[in-house]
């Protein structure tokens, strides 16, 4: 053949020059890179909400401390919720489904990609707004703002309206990554791989993705109601409307997106336990149904939230149902989760050292959460700081020890090597150490001295000026052993060890490909004929070898 | 918490059922972690069992786990309604309030609280009622939402605006017993307390007689100054 060019190679289009990796970034509707931006943010937002939690902690270190006025003790507090919640937790585990899910499924991006990039940015625009108002004045209404406290006639600045602004639109951001989550995983699964073959992880963040679309809708229409509170006349939550009715909207939210991390974290930590454990999870099905169950019943469950509300004995009933039936399907997942760990030859590296200790933190939490919601125990320990114990070990569980095994397992994906272990042991200590002074005696203070949430300081003859010292104590810890797994990632995301693709020996499609992979994810995709395609791709690979192998004489017969 | 009234009897006693209950579940689900920890490490060097599927095996937890969950339901809507029973007033309490609970109104404003007794007297901060009685609080808010604990008499209620939340409580002995707000309300939310004060049946009489006498008396110096044209 002469030399002439071949007509399918197109070089024109081809950039001379790359534009700035900043640049490229910002601009770029892939999968990987939004996601890269979410998970950052997140753990940049971490830091900042554990440096709102130390001052908070400090000022509630000794009785009747003057470190913080009320007013500034308020809005550390408002913040720090919103930061948790919308700028850490949600997009953490929103950030690592819309990484790993599309990879898990096989698909070479994700289905609706400008979408998923609007919602990121509309995320951004959400963080920025809300730390906007640290130039002039940022709400005070705690971390859930409860109507009628966030009506204007109580508090006139500008905070409120900013706190309502960014969680509408972090919440409007996650709806729409959510929309393009769902489109890819119900619409770009590589051929074979049926509903029952999806990756859990994968599955999660489906039922995460539902559960965005019932919730989000929820909180926004809310927030809207209070703007129009705010700005427009409105008495939706004032006193002659339904100061209630801001109660039951936020709380429908916040149930759901509890139950998302949790989700979350169990979805990471069963990917995580079924690869270092050499052997597939056991009774996918129901693991998978009862996530299903989690974010339904925890959802439905929201009245638990206020059960000293003034609202019939017989709805009170109905959210304690809606909770204690919460226990089959986290007992179930716990159960199989625990009897898989059980059989398998564990390597107990650091991904599978904080799956144990997101399971560890997460029984604590809910547990503690299963005596709060029997009615009249609820009338007891809501509001106070046990309250705040429980909530804080389910949440820091799932996401801090779920998020941090998830962000070990998946960082040899995203960038192409492995996060260092010994750093990550220390880490992984100091964090179990530090939440368990942190929150620990938080939980005696609230049950047997009823110390109260919210409060910018306590009087020294309460009896739990040594349960706050403790606990302050125990978070600067929590928050060191926080840092040092952020200090891990960011030194090992250039120096640490290259990874390969498939430095677990994993059994979804995410560790088939490049690490970190090329843009269209895949060049070839096997066809999927089980719940664990890596297992069978290594199973043919050794048959095959093997087949080579052995002399002519002594061929095994192939199944 | 030392309980004082019936209702908070009710709930102490599920208070301890439930971290049982609770300690029980963190046992049980850690316990099983370090167990499978060990057990795996112990078998390092062979090959990962296969997988005993199971399906009774699920079939069973599920079971045990629904029975579980049922069992403290019951358990609990038992101890709710004992806890939110009216008791009848003792022979040792008030004789007028005899078959009727002592009603009295506690209004949450920012940030505290008002008492309004039967006889028009009114009290900030400190309620005082009789020994052995029947008290019924009406929780009303002026502003934005305050709950009202007094852990030893009563659970917690949230004093919403626009809304009548009920507390009902019998304290079986005299004394003070403090309580504080328990929902974010502002920036005095923290200090904004109240006490109980349980006194006899006839210091409840004389107290709310005095308090009467001293606002009249305060509330015509007040008239009489603003008719005189002078400001009070």
């Amino acid at each position: 053949m002469s030399a002439t060019p071949r007509p399918e190679l197109v070089v024109d289009g081809l950039p001379g020059k790359r534009r700035p990796r900043w640049i490229e970034l910002a601009t770029s509707a892939d999968h990987k890179d939004l996601a890269r931006i979410l998970v950052c943010g997140a753990l940049g937002f971490l830091f900042i909400a554990l440096v709102e939690l130390l001052l908070m902690r400090l000022q509630l270190a000794i009785p009747e401390n003057t470190f913080l006025s009320p007013v500034a003790f308020n809005r550390m507090l408002s913040l720090y919720g919103g930061t948790a919640i919308f700028l850490f937790a949600l997009p953490l585990a929103l950030g690592l489904f819309y990484y790993v899910a599309p990879l898990q499924i096989g698909a070479r991006g994700t289905a609706l990609p400008r979408l998923g990039q609007i919602g990121v940015a509309l995320w951004a625009a959400g963080a920025t707004i809300l730390y906007a108002g640290l130039l002039y004045t940022p709400s005070e209404a705690g971390i859930n703002p409860l109507a009628p406290l966030s009506e204007l006639t109580f508090l006139s600045s500008n905070g409120v309206d900013a706190w309502a602004a960014a969680t509408g639109l972090c919440t409007l951001g996650f709806v729409f990554l959510a929309i393009d989550l769902l489109t890819t995983l119900r619409n770009l699964r590589a051929p074979g791989m049926a509903w029952r073959r999806v990756p859990v992880f994968a599955w999660a963040a489906t039922v995460s993705s539902w559960l965005i679309l019932v919730i989000g809708p929820v909180l926004l229409a809310a927030l809207t109601m209070l703007m129009i509170d705010r700005n427009y006349d409105g008495v939706f939550f004032a006193e002659s409307g339904a100061p209630l009715l801001w109660q039951h909207l936020s709380w429908i939210f916040f149930s759901g997106a509890y139950m998302l991390i949790l989700i979350f974290a169990l979805g990471a930590v069963a990917e995580i336990v079924a690869s270092l454990s050499g052997r597939p999870l056991l009774n996918r099905g129901t693991v998978m149904g009862s996530m299903v169950a989690i974010a339904v019943l925890g959802t439905l469950a929201w009245m638990q939230n206020m059960l000293t509300a003034p609202i019939g004995l017989g709805w009170t009933y109905f959210a304690m149902l809606m909770s204690l039936a919460l226990i089959v399907p986290f007992g179930l997942i716990l159960f199989n989760l625990i009897a898989t760990m059980a059989g398998g030859l564990l390597r107990m590296r650091a991904p599978l050292l904080f799956a144990a200790g997101a399971v560890s933190a997460i029984s604590i939490g809910l547990a503690a959460e299963l005596s709060h919601s029997m009615v009249a125990v609820g009338w007891q320990l809501k509001n106070t700081t046990d309250a705040t114990a429980a909530t804080h070990f389910a949440l820091v569980g799932g996401a801090v020890f779920g998020g941090f095994a998830a962000l070990y397992y998946w960082f040899p994906k995203m960038t192409g090597r492995t996060m260092g272990e010994n750093l990550a042991r220390i880490s992984f200590w100091t964090i179990a150490l530090g939440l368990l002074l942190a929150f620990g005696p938080l939980f005696l203070a609230g049950g047997f001295e009823g110390q109260v949430i919210d409060a910018y300081k306590f009087y020294g003859d309460a009896g739990v000026s040594a349960y706050n010292l403790v606990a302050s104590i125990g978070s600067v810890i929590l928050a060191a052993g926080i840092a040092m797994t952020l200090v891990n990632a960011i030194q090992s995301r250039g120096n640490g060890p290259v990874a390969g693709h498939d430095p677990w020996h994993g059994e979804t499609l995410e560790w088939l490909t490049l690490s970190p992979p090329d843009p269209h994810n895949f060049d070839v995709l096997p066809d999927v004929r089980s719940a664990h395609p890596m297992r069978d791709i290594r199973a043919a690979i050794a048959n095959h070898t093997q087949r080579r192998e052995a002399p002519a004489g002594e061929r095994q017969p192939v199944a | 918490m030392t309980p004082h009234s019936p209702g908070t009897d009710q709930i102490d006693t599920l208070l301890w059922i439930g971290f049982v209950a609770s300690a029980i579940v963190v046992l049980a689900i850690n316990g099983a972690l370090v167990y499978a920890l060990r057990k795996s490490r112990a078998a390092r060097g062979g090959e990962p069992r296969p997988l005993d599927g199971g399906r009774r095996i699920q079939f069973r937890v599920a079971g045990a786990l629904t029975l579980f969950a049922a069992a403290i339901f019951v358990v609990s809507v038992i101890f709710t309604e004992k806890a939110s029973e009216t008791p009848a007033s003792g022979a040792a309490g008030l004789a007028s309030a005899e078959g009727e609970p002592l009603t009295i109104q506690a209004t949450g404003q920012q940030w505290l609280w008002r008492y309004d007794y039967p006889n028009d007297a009114f009290s900030y901060y400190k309620l005082v009622v009789p020994v052995d009685t029947t008290v019924e609080l009406e929780l009303l808010s002026t502003d934005v939402v305050h709950t009202w604990d007094v852990r030893e008499l009563s659970g917690k209620r949230d004093a919403v605006p626009g809304k009548v939340n009920r507390i009902v409580f019998r304290a079986d002995e005299e004394g003070t017993y403090e309580g504080q707000s328990a929902t974010l309300s502002g920036q005095s939310y923290a200090s904004m307390q109240t006490a109980v004060e349980v006194v006899s049946p006839q210091a409840y009489e004389d107290f709310v007689e005095q308090q009467k006498a001293d606002i009249e008396s305060a509330q015509d110096r007040v008239v009489g100054l603003l008719e005189k044209g002078e400001t009070p």
